[in-house]
């Protein structure tokens, strides 16, 4: 097995070995704050940077050069925004939702045919270019973590609403939170897309309408997302699920934008 | 040998232990003084509010009783007990085994008036290090100490003895604390100045809600009320008025109808931008429409609903409380006891007989 391809399989292990131990301790009743459960996560991150690096290092370039690359790096920048997010809305078992997603992200890339190691070394690399598809796909990961964020916020008011009061409704954070956590990072994907696209127009590579059009669209659906929000038009129930349900544009249209 | 002297909640009213409780400041002297009664090497006093326990290493194997009942004359001439107040004193007096599973079932709360309550375990660590600084712990009782601080550190993280709420007033708050986070910006409001409701703000309070309004229709009772919470009184027809500007409300009248409705909560919610209400109905007949928990973002909880989670609560620490014995037993051997006598019996002595606890309750 090529290297960087076992790193991935480490990294899928290290996911799912988090989530089995999740799964198991939330059952058992059993699960508790602690930096250990940082600890899959932390391991899946390391061999998924070193996999990028690797790959990036084949390449010459940053390593995006196909839908299979494409999916391990939003897989990347989720865990990267998790760290980030996690910890400073102490919303630790978001790791618990985070790591089946990365964890089927990257089942997924390993199990389909577009991987393809031997990309030629690029000898010009166009920054731009390079700063658009990177920052997109970070976008894209705030959009998927705002999307995850989500179903916690849903499960919660389902258990407060119907007063199942268990040990899976312990571990979850205050609804309030949850709801200001979605809202910031539909903002912070918002801001970083804006930012991807207008990098676009400096790209002299051109780009086809298809991929313009479906990421234009993702933009406008998440702006309305957060003007409606802004508004105060939308409840936090409504922002939940529209978070969770708009996802599916940027994933469908991720198949498009990485042609 | 280890000797363990002590009452508690169970055996002995508060009355006496309001009596038999050692002042923080004496604690020290006291520990000296134990230590330095004949055959004793160490000693470590534990004084709450619940129970007093003396704990101590004696020099000979075989002197159990004496030395127990060194401890109980030594406790009944500190106090100045009169025959009569000597004679009624229900003490439990445990060696070897017995007093160090006993220590573990405190650090633990296993012992405790609320099953599986923390506080205990800094208590119990605050004692011990008073002793250690004191200088009256030596060998035996480090080793105890020690242990007993990781058997409890163990219950924590491993069992569920701690886990939920297991009174209306904790559960209430609990909710609270999972719907708003911190309570530091929640205003709570009290339709109604019940007993229960005031449990229920003094527990919000305490755990840090921001102000409270109290609305009564004796308007005299929420005046009153509301200098007991430091709040603000507010007459029976305005409460309506201040819903809006409420997080939490606690409704507990004697109407025959519904008092908060959904034509009242709702066009209130958009006003709210976003922010969650979470109502608690604790009257009978309700005060609150059920309907109201159908509004989005606001989380309703009856009475009943209040008294199942904490029911359930309970339940669970229940539950848990074998796994801790199991552990107890665990550690007791890992400690070096081997014997196997029962956790659930402890011995209770009055000074002249030997009742277990089943006969006394």
């Amino acid at each position: 097995m090529e290297p960087s391809r076992l790193l991935l399989v480490l990294a899928t292990l290290a996911f799912l070995g988090g989530v089995i131990h999740a799964i198991i301790a939330l059952k058992a009743g059993r699960w508790k704050e602690s930096r250990w459960h940082l600890v899959p996560m932390a391991l899946g991150f390391a061999f998924q940077s070193a996999f990028l690096y690797l790959r990036g290092e084949q390449h010459g370039r940053c390593p995006l050069t196909n839908f299979f690359e494409v999916l391990i790096f939003i897989g990347w920048c989720i865990v990267l925004l998790y760290f980030l997010i996690g910890g400073a809305y102490r919303l630790s078992l978001l790791g618990v939702f985070t790591a089946p997603l990365v964890a089927t992200l990257q089942i997924m890339a390993l199990l389909s045919p577009f991987d393809q190691a031997a990309v030629a070394r690029s000898s010009k690399v166009n920054p731009w270019l390079e700063m658009h598809a990177s920052v997109a796909l970070i976008a894209y990961a705030a959009f998927a973590l705002a999307c995850i964020t989500g179903v916690m916020y849903l499960v919660q008011d389902y258990l407060l609403k119907h007063r199942r009061i268990h040990a899976l409704f312990h571990q979850l954070p205050p609804i309030n939170e949850l709801a200001k956590a979605i809202r910031r990072m539909v903002l912070l994907g918002v801001i970083l897309l804006s930012v991807a696209l207008i990098f676009s127009f400096k790209i002299n590579v051109p780009i086809t309408n298809s991929k313009m059009i479906f990421s234009w669209c993702v933009l406008a659906l998440y702006l309305v997302i957060q003007l409606l929000m802004w508004l105060r038009a939308l409840s936090a129930r409504q922002t939940a699920w529209l978070a969770v349900i708009g996802y599916l544009l940027p994933l469908a249209s991720l198949w498009i934008v990485t042609k | 040998m280890i000797l363990c002297l002590g009452l508690n909640h169970r055996t002995t009213p508060i009355e006496l232990r309001e009596r038999l409780a050692f002042a923080e400041s004496k604690v020290p002297v006291a520990a000296q003084e134990i230590r330095a009664l004949p055959g004793f090497e160490e000693s470590v006093v534990l004084s709450t509010c619940n129970r007093v326990e003396i704990y101590t290493a004696h020099g000979m194997e075989n002197a159990a009783q004496q030395g127990l009942g060194a401890l109980f004359d030594y406790l009944s001439l500190h106090f100045d007990l009169t025959p009569e107040q000597r004679e009624a004193l229900i003490c439990y007096r445990l060696s070897h085994a017995d007093a160090a599973r006993h220590l573990f079932r405190v650090v633990g709360g296993l012992d405790s008036m609320v099953l599986g309550e923390t506080e205990i375990f800094g208590q119990v660590k605050a004692a011990y290090t008073l002793a250690l600084k004191t200088g009256t712990t030596g060998r035996a009782l480090n080793k105890l100490f020690q242990r007993a601080f990781t058997v409890g550190k163990h219950i924590r993280n491993n069992t569920t003895i701690q886990r939920g709420s297991t009174s209306v007033g904790s559960v209430a708050v609990d909710l609270a604390e999972k719907i708003f986070g911190h309570l530091r910006d929640c205003h709570v409001l009290l339709i109604g100045a019940g007993e229960m409701s005031r449990v229920c703000a003094q527990s919000l309070l305490s755990r840090g809600a921001k102000s409270v309004f109290i609305s009564n229709r004796n308007y005299e009772r929420a005046v009153e009320l509301a200098a007991e919470m430091k709040g603000q009184a507010l007459r029976f027809d305005e409460w309506e008025k201040a819903v809006h500007d409420v997080d939490i409300i606690i409704s507990s009248t004697s109407a025959p109808h519904f008092v908060v409705t959904p034509e009242l909560i709702q066009p209130m919610m958009h006003k709210r931008r976003g922010r969650p209400l979470f109502i608690i109905d604790i009257a009978v007949p309700r005060d609150v429409d059920p309907r109201v928990n159908d509004i989005e973002e606001v989380y309703l909880y009856d009475v009943d609903a209040l008294q199942s989670i904490a029911d359930d609560g309970r339940r669970e620490r229940q539950r848990a409380l074998t796994k801790c014995e199991e552990i107890i037993e665990e550690q007791l051997r890992k400690f070096g006891y081997h014997e196997d006598s029962s956790p659930a019996t402890v011995e209770i002595l009055k000074d002249t007989e030997a009742p277990s606890i089943e006969a006394q309750s």
